[in-house]
């Protein structure tokens, strides 16, 4: 219930453990034009801040015509101007060009007058517990009303709105930007289930504030499937509270996964183009490779395909690693396909009769034209294999103590877990096309009720995955999976975190889809714009702060919060990869060893 | 002569600095539209020359026809630590039929320069505020609303120099004394107006009681009966004849300027038709030169008539005014000679006077008001000019508080207008003209209650009169202008 105000006196104040406490602090008096959705205030000098939430005491009939109601109307500080009338501007040229302070002439300097201009928020009744809801206000408040800041607590109780009463739902975010004291929780349930953005430019705080997000949202045991470009994630491993939640897997690129066609485009990608000619024989040396390696249950004689391999291309490596569902194995195969054709066509076909038998079907059937293109799919591959390797080895690397991805994707979604998919090392396509093999997997299983817990996909570096356009078939994959989980997945438990510092180049529909924003400083007008574009709930005077913004500040809209407000976002116990060094002391320490 | 002051005295040159300042440029215009036929052919070219042998003239050794001066010493570093008040009044006028000026505030900003600390800094206030009818002044002339503001002007200066302890400067918007016998034969104000004057006079109010009972006093014994034979009548109604009230507080205001040696100083801005110092200095210099050379016609010739003899004819009829001579003989930062005003005060004369709520009509003469122990002091002029393409201003000093005033005056006006560069004025007078000015919505509003109440009154059958009756409802409904073409009964 809000405090009872009494508009007699300006400053009351009650007794508390024998203190005086001010109920709440005057600061400025309802002037010119009032609507049922802005006022404007004469403020006392430095009473009041943008963003501040004030209050203004009202009362109206009620609108079945029957006694008269008081209410509190809400409001928040959207900007406030200063003018001083009787200072003119050509005075202060003439200051500037003389260098004199206006001090010490005979110019007007206190009559400053300061206006705030607030958006209304809601009402609520004094009488009574809304239970933090606001009303919509749909009568104006009283030319020379006073405006008061009403205290924290009342401010709590309405910035959490029903929340209060449903606690196992809040996630502990932020505080108040003006009001450190005043803690702000977001609905979890919202934020979970109907996708939320965060949106900043580099450096403004979003990896810190997703991973308050997670650590919160870990507490409550929510399954959390993260994919961490950037290695962002890999210090929630170390967060006391956390531990024995948080697994971190390293990426393996799923060659085997893919078609033909994607992976030789792959290669091309990777910067080994093959020519029309190998183009159309890559097919045949993948699906020959995919025999040769055969199925799980083949070990046995993988081990003797490995033997053969080695000896025929005089590579101790691949006796000593074995052979894997890898590129290595295509460029391998290829060059022992050109080796046994070549010999084939000089009258030896034992070799290619080998290849064959283990499922090489056409190459009995190859001239010296066809070992040539061979040789050529071989080299480029060889060449592919080691960037991808190095890729790898990349992420591995970042992901530190990470086993690899399992095969069944779904063993990432577990109750109380968050599984944390490193693509560090990876190129764009890489990430975009691991991810969306997972997700896609994922979200059958949901689909077909193989899989019973809800999940929450956070993805770094969003614009990656999910970009306003494709230029590539692995983004168009992924933007196709991503805007189904966006359209759907609330039906099937799926909830998307999408993180980005480049929201212009989100896909908008996707961006839209999401019903909860954290907005961050940026200072890119093209992002702003688009921003403003897609975010309904953004107002104009709410875009305007968003340059500038301190690191770590964040405007909070959307389902999640009652209404749009400036936080503090809290830190969270965990430290993200680029955190964790000085790049300075890193440099020292580096020259010690 | 160098080369510099050649081009100064040169036609060209003139030509050139009236292509700087076209206000003057448009004036002369009007006056090349307005001046006879005869006279309009080479109007800008005989000006240029004329302009340019006063320019020569004034640069000569020995008997330079108009002096000038640069202001000096004028650097805000010279006058930190004074403190400056500027007083300015502002005037409502409702939209009744009637003209009384209902809503009338004096404001007043004081300064004190140098201070830091904005609370001991600056000071703004009110004094006097009128909202209501007067009974005095006479209604029905078009400049009874100057004889109110004039008189509650002189009021808040007077207030200002009382009621601070120390100031260094009292700077007033407008003439120290204006051209006073325009106003003879108004009706004086009775005590009930002049207590609404000074009702809030002072800290406790008694100051504004002595001010009353003094004058009183003195016009029983000593004002008055100069001015007419029905004094005893005057006293027994306690009225004040609002000139000699006006006299009297200005000499009020001198007294107390004299005891804190303080500055006070009247500026007049664009004062566009006013030619006094041109009429009785500059030009008669010129035309005393021209007849001792035997060169009367001098003018004459150059504009193709025979009447141009005199100052006053050539001034008519060629529609020269000291703004005009100021703007193209001073150059900027250079102020004028100081000379005596003379006000027109040779033109107090005779009047009949109504009274308020009274039959009675007196003969009375102003002449004692001319000058004298109750009369109006005399004001010293000189014209600054603040910048290239900016008219000179007229600044205007109490010549009893001695002719160092002037110059020490020059120097600040001529600093406070250098904050306000494109208009040339005082920037603390502009501060007191926006802090005395009535906001259009206090207007209306008063207005509308006015109206409320009449028209209360109308409908609760309390006006039985039917003139009067129609006069409320005409006063209710119709503006002034409506007022203007009523149907005549």
């Amino acid at each position: 219930m809000p405090t009872e105000l009494n508009n007699t006196t300006t400053t009351d104040s009650q007794q508390v453990n024998g203190k005086s406490t001010p109920i709440r602090d005057y600061v400025g008096t309802l002037v010119g034009e009032s609507t049922s959705q802005e006022f404007r205030l004469a403020v006392n000098h430095e009473s009041i801040r943008e963003q501040d939430i004030i209050a203004v005491d009202a009362e109206f009939r009620s609108t079945d015509g029957g006694q008269k109601e008081k209410i509190r109307v809400w409001a928040k500080v959207k900007r406030i101007e200063r003018i001083n009338p009787l200072f003119p501007t050509e005075a202060g040229h003439e200051l500037a060009a003389t260098q004199t302070s206006p001090f010490d002439t005979v110019l007007s300097l206190s009559r400053e007058m300061v206006t705030a201009v607030c958006q209304v928020l809601g009402t609520e009744p004094i009488e009574g517990d809304s239970k933090g809801k606001l009303n919509q206000l749909r009568y104006p408040a009283q030319p020379a009303s006073s405006a008061y800041r009403p205290i924290d607590s009342d401010i709590k109780r309405v910035v959490l709105g029903d929340l209060q009463t449903k606690q196992n739902r809040a996630v502990d975010l932020a505080t108040l930007a003006n009001r450190p004291n005043v803690d702000v929780a977001v609905d979890g349930h919202k934020l979970v289930t109907r996708h939320l953005a965060i949106l900043a430019m580099t450096g403004a705080g979003k990896s810190v504030t997703s991973r308050r997000i997670i650590e919160e949202l870990a507490k409550k045991n929510y399954p959390i499937v993260i994919f961490d470009p950037h290695g962002d994630y890999t210090g929630l491993v170390d967060v006391a509270e956390l531990r024995g939640k948080v697994k971190r897997y390293y990426a393996q690129f799923p060659v085997f996964d893919e078609d033909s066609d994607t992976v030789a485009r792959i290669i091309s990608t990777l910067g080994y183009e093959l020519s029309p000619t190998m183009l159309g024989l890559f097919s045949d040396v993948f699906e020959a490779a995919k025999s040769f390696y055969g199925t799980d249950a083949d070990a046995e004689s993988r081990k003797e395909k490995a033997e053969w391999l080695s000896q025929r291309l005089g590579n101790e490596n691949i006796r000593k690693y074995g052979i894997k569902q890898d590129m290595w194995l295509i460029a391998n195969l290829a060059m022992a396909g050109k080796l046994s054709v070549k010999e084939a066509n000089d009258g030896n076909p034992t070799k290619a009769q080998k290849l064959q038998d283990w499922g090489w079907g056409q190459i009995l059937n190859y001239d010296k034209t066809v070992a040539r293109t061979l040789c050529g799919i071989a080299k480029r591959t060889f060449s592919a294999a080691k960037v991808l390797q190095r890729m790898q080895e990349t992420n591995r690397k970042v992901a530190k103590q990470a086993e690899p991805l399992p095969q069944d994707r779904t063993e990432l979604v577990k109750y109380g877990q968050i599984s944390v998919v490193s693509l560090a090392g990876y190129s764009g396509d890489f990430q975009a096309t691991i991810y969306s093999l997972i997700a896609d997997e994922i979200f059958e299983k949901k689909v077909q009720n193989d899989l019973k817990l809800p999940v929450l996909f956070v993805l770094e570096e969003a614009h990656n995955f999910v970009p306003s356009s494709a230029n590539t078939p692995a983004e168009s994959r992924s933007i196709t999976t991503t805007k189904q989980i966006a359209q759907e997945g609330r039906k099937f438990g799926i909830g998307l975190v999408l993180i980005s510092q480049r929201p212009s180049r989100l896909d908008e529909t996707t961006l839209a889809m999401c019903n909860s924003y954290i907005i961050m400083r940026m200072m890119n007008p093209a992002d702003q714009n688009f921003i403003r574009k897609v975010i309904e709930s953004l107002g104009a005077d709410d875009a305007k702060l968003l340059p500038d913004l301190d690191v770590g500040e964040a405007i909070l809209s959307g389902q999640f919060i009652n209404f749009p407000v400036l936080v503090k976002i809290k830190q969270p116990q965990s430290k993200g990869e680029r955190e964790e060094k000085d790049a300075f002391e890193a440099l020292e320490a580096a020259r010690k060893e | 002569m160098n080369m510099t002051q050649e081009k100064f005295a040169s036609e060209e040159g003139v030509k050139q600095d009236l292509q700087r300042q076209p206000s003057i440029m448009l004036k002369l215009a009007e006056n090349a539209l307005q001046v006879a036929e005869s006279l309009r052919g080479n109007y800008f070219s005989n000006t240029a020359k004329f302009i340019a042998a006063l320019r020569g003239a004034m640069a000569r050794e020995e008997n330079p026809i108009f002096k000038k001066r640069k202001v000096e010493n004028a650097d805000w570093s010279f006058f930190q630590g004074e403190t400056v008040a500027f007083v300015d009044g502002g005037i409502g006028q409702i939209e009744i039929s009637s003209q009384v000026p209902v809503l009338l505030r004096v404001g007043s900003y004081i300064v004190k320069t140098g201070e830091r600390n904005l609370a001991e800094r600056e000071k703004f206030g009110y004094y006097p505020v009128i909202i209501g009818d007067l009974e005095g002044g006479s209604k029905e002339r078009p400049d009874f609303t100057d004889i109110i503001r004039i008189t509650a002007e002189l009021l808040g200066g007077l207030s200002v120099l009382e009621n601070n302890e120390r100031l260094n400067v009292l700077m007033f918007h407008g003439p120290l004394v204006y051209t006073v016998h325009f106003y003879m034969g108004h009706t004086p104000f009775t005590e009930g107006d002049i207590d609404k004057l000074l009702s809030q006079y002072g800290a406790k109010g008694t100051r504004g009681r002595e001010i009353k009972e003094a004058f009183l006093k003195q016009a029983f014994e000593e004002i008055y009966p100069k001015m007419t034979r029905n004094y005893v009548e005057w006293n027994e109604k306690r009225i004040f004849e609002p000139l000699s009230f006006m006299a009297y507080l200005l000499r009020l205001i001198i007294t107390e300027a004299k005891k804190k040696n303080a500055l006070v100083i009247g500026i007049v801005e664009r004062a566009t038709k006013y030619s006094e110092f041109s009429k009785n200095y500059l030009l008669e210099r010129v035309f005393q030169g021209l007849r001792k050379k035997n060169n009367i016609d001098f003018f004459n010739n150059m504009f193709g008539r025979k009447d141009l003899r005199d100052p006053e004819t050539l001034l008519n009829k060629l529609g020269y005014t000291d703004s005009i001579f100021m703007s193209l003989l001073l150059e900027p930062e250079e102020y004028s000679e100081v000379w005596t005003m003379t006000k027109q005060y040779e033109f107090f004369s005779k009047r009949s006077v109504s009274l308020p709520n009274s039959s009675l009509v007196s003969e009375v003469d102003y002449s004692p008001l001319q000058s004298g122990p109750f009369g109006f002091p005399k004001i010293l002029g000189s014209y600054l000019k603040v910048g290239d393409n900016i008219e000179p201003i007229r600044v205007e000093t109490f010549a009893e508080l001695g002719d160092k005033q002037m110059e020490e005056s020059v120097k600040r006006v001529y600093r406070y207008s250098k904050l306000l560069p494109q208009y040339g004025f005082p920037v603390g007078l502009d501060i007191a003209d926006k802090f005395a000015h009535v906001p259009d919505w206090l207007t209306r509003a008063y207005s509308n209650l006015i109206k409320h109440h009449l028209g209360v009154s109308l409908q609760s059958g309390e006006i039985n009169d039917a003139e009067m009756r129609r006069v409320l409802i005409q006063t209710i409904y119709m503006t002034h202008r409506d007022w203007l073409f009523r149907p005549k009964s």
